[in-house]
């Protein structure tokens, strides 16, 4: 049974293993993704000050601190209520302000983010139920799509039917593309967090992550397509040889 | 958190131009020069991109771990030198960025002038 399932390994060849690797990583990232919801800081950040690391940020208090990176909302946000009415008035005035301007930028993301947001005025300063786990980042559709994409250009270049030139140009096309988006959105994002702008900050959070898979998925294509100007790399840096394809006469044998 | 900019990417600079001045000194081949920022671009991209969809992970399945901050830290710093190397990296290969960008062709190399 063993031998069997030894034999059965060697036949299949490397292209195939290699495709088979690429292809177990969004199986890898649908099998660690759940709806299960975060009650704190996704990033594990304390007191994160406006306009917050990512695009969660919630401030219904209004102190200018996202309220799931504060470890007592609750009380702080009874606490507040119980103060004088001035201090209550602006507090309000002051998240329904906030509120609007994450009720614009849930439209601009294209997603229900709106209606995640309308819900966060009437459930208080509790982070686990504010309704901004509603966030989708399509990781397993574009992961899908692509890798579909490219084993069916893969095949059409191995009948021959499409040009390994332009079998690389698309790849390459698509991959740019990726990078583009990423590196544009990623400078925007630390300029903003950096400068304290908070315009648009969960649509380009939203498009950095979507353009990120297209990057990282494209890139693993990107190294299957030029695999051996990659080998040929940690030989030229490092001396790395594989001695798969030579003679055993050929092998420098080590000095006792 | 205040993230550094000009630090990441002045000093990938400062590298790319050395060993640019390097190859085109002949002291080193044009090889090692390509292979080392190709090396480093793949570094960039496993911190940035490997740490980036931890993050995601992280956050979609609600674990807040003590080092996700640093996490965080280095997924942009990491990210903005891969912006840098990146350029140098269209710069290595700008015939071929050419030709995918503008549909190019290479002459043949045994091709006979007429």
């Amino acid at each position: 049974m063993r031998q069997k399932f030894k034999q059965t390994l060697k036949s299949i060849s490397r292209n195939k293993k290699v495709l088979g690797s690429l292809a177990s990583v969004p199986l890898i990232a649908s099998a660690t993704m759940s709806d299960s919801c975060a009650g704190g800081c996704p990033y594990g950040l304390s007191n994160d000050p406006f306009p917050g690391q990512c695009g969660r940020y919630i401030d219904s208090s209004g102190d200018g601190i996202c309220d799931l990176s504060q470890v007592l909302t609750s009380s702080s946000a009874s606490s507040s209520a119980s103060t004088s009415d001035t201090d209550s008035g602006s507090s309000s005035a002051s998240s329904d302000s906030v509120n609007s301007n994450q009720l614009d930028s849930g439209n601009s993301n294209g997603s229900d983010n709106a209606s995640a947001v309308t819900e966060t005025g009437s459930s208080g300063s509790d982070g686990a139920s504010l309704g901004v786990d509603d966030y989708n980042y399509h990781v397993l559709p574009i992961s899908f799509l692509l890798l579909a994409g490219y084993m069916f250009t893969y095949f059409l270049f191995q009948k021959g039917i499409l040009q390994s030139k332009t079998h690389k140009r698309l790849w390459n096309l698509l991959v740019t593309v990726g990078y583009a988006g990423v590196g544009v959105t990623g400078i925007l994002l630390t300029l903003m967090i950096n400068l304290g702008i908070k315009a648009y900050t969960q649509g380009i959070t939203f498009w950095h992550a979507e353009t990120a898979v297209l990057m990282v998925i494209g890139t693993l294509i990107h190294l299957h397509i030029y695999r051996k100007p990659f080998q040929r790399m940690f030989k030229v840096l490092f001396r790395w040889e594989s001695y798969s394809n030579k003679k055993k006469s050929q092998i420098p044998q080590k000095s006792k | 958190m205040v993230y550094e900019s000009l630090v990441p990417s002045l000093s990938v600079l400062v590298g790319y131009l050395f060993t640019y001045a390097l190859y085109k000194g002949r002291l080193i081949r044009k090889t090692l020069h390509v292979n080392l920022w190709n090396f480093i671009i793949g570094i960039a991209f496993l911190v940035s991109g490997g740490g980036g969809f931890l993050l995601l992970i992280f956050m979609e399945l609600g674990i807040i771990l003590p080092s996700s901050p640093q996490l965080l830290y280095w997924h942009v710093e990491l990210g903005i030198t891969l912006v840098v190397v990146t350029l140098f990296h269209f710069h290595c290969y700008w015939k071929s960025a050419l030709e995918m960008v503008f549909l190019k062709n290479r002459r043949p190399k045994n091709e006979t002038k007429i």
